[in-house]
């Protein structure tokens, strides 16, 4: 699919929109009407370019923002689970777990005894991320010379 | 000093590498577990001597803000060689994969852009002098 400038840019400006604003609830048909894109169209074409549906990438926002505000660690868990925009903390709790592996709470705690200095986030919680090489074993930098026939797909 | 390995930032590194695979052609070299990450890098079965393109995940918030700055502006993060960039735009287009810019020359090239899904816009280039 080749997309128009007016597309790409109708897009962008709708993943601002579903990024922004939790308060606002604003629905997708709304915003697939604010950028001008019939309701299916737009459903479909924002998950070609964005490789996940106009709904999908509201929550992850909302989960992205919810980790950072919980690593500040200056409002509780159900705070954090309202600013953000979800009205059930139970679903909110269940969405954090799955997608980044510890509760909103442990999470939280963990975060609290990295942060030395407020705003300031070790890479433990936030990594970026070639310092991921340090964590690898010794033999990862052996293939990287050559890989194993078994490793590749 | 020797160029090994370059990176990308993605949004979700299992989408990526199904993205990167399937999709682009690369092949998976590595995928070790880093807590709540993997270290994931890809090659070109074409030329797997010649660099490691690693998959970093863009957890980081001031990496999401350069990501989707570069995005917003249309510009591309990559640039990857092909050998038919029509053939390849022919090919990728019609597995669903999203193009900005069609098969234009440019000077001493050829290029088009198109969306790994993934957060960034990847530019294809074929020399043609």
């Amino acid at each position: 699919m080749l997309l128009a400038p007016y597309t790409f840019r109708n897009l962008c400006r709708a993943r601002e929109l579903l990024a922004e604003s939790p308060e606002e609830h604003l629905s997708v048909k709304y915003i697939a009407r604010e950028v001008a894109i019939s309701p299916y169209h737009f459903i479909r074409q924002f998950e070609a370019v964005f490789g996940t549906t106009p709904h999908q990438f509201r929550i992850q926002s909302r989960l992205d923002r919810a980790k950072l505000l919980l690593a500040m660690g200056e409002r509780s868990v159900t705070d954090v689970c309202m600013e953000v925009g979800f009205s059930s903390l139970g679903s909110f709790s269940d969405l954090f777990t799955r997608r980044f592996g510890s509760s909103p709470s442990v999470y939280k705690r963990r975060a609290r005894s990295m942060v030395q200095v407020p705003g300031n986030f070790p890479q433990a919680l936030f990594p970026g991320c070639l310092s991921l090489m340090g964590a690898l074993p010794a033999s990862a930098f052996r293939n990287f010379q050559e890989a194993p026939p078994s490793l590749l797909r | 000093m020797r160029i090994k390995l370059t990176s990308l930032m993605v949004d979700d590194q299992d989408k990526a590498l199904k993205f990167y695979t399937d999709l682009l052609g690369f092949r998976k070299k590595h995928e070790f577990p880093v807590g709540a990450y993997k270290w994931l890098t890809v090659i070109s079965p074409e030329s797997p001597e010649d660099i490691e393109l690693s998959l970093e995940p863009n957890a980081n918030p001031a990496a999401k803000t350069f990501q989707k700055a570069m995005f917003d502006q249309k510009i591309p993060l990559a640039a990857f060689e092909v050998g038919d960039i029509e053939k390849e735009y022919a090919k990728l287009a019609a597995s669903g994969v999203v193009f900005t810019t069609k098969p234009t020359q440019m000077g001493p090239v050829t290029i088009a852009v198109l969306s790994d899904t993934c957060g960034n816009l990847i530019q294809l280039y074929q020399p043609t002098m």
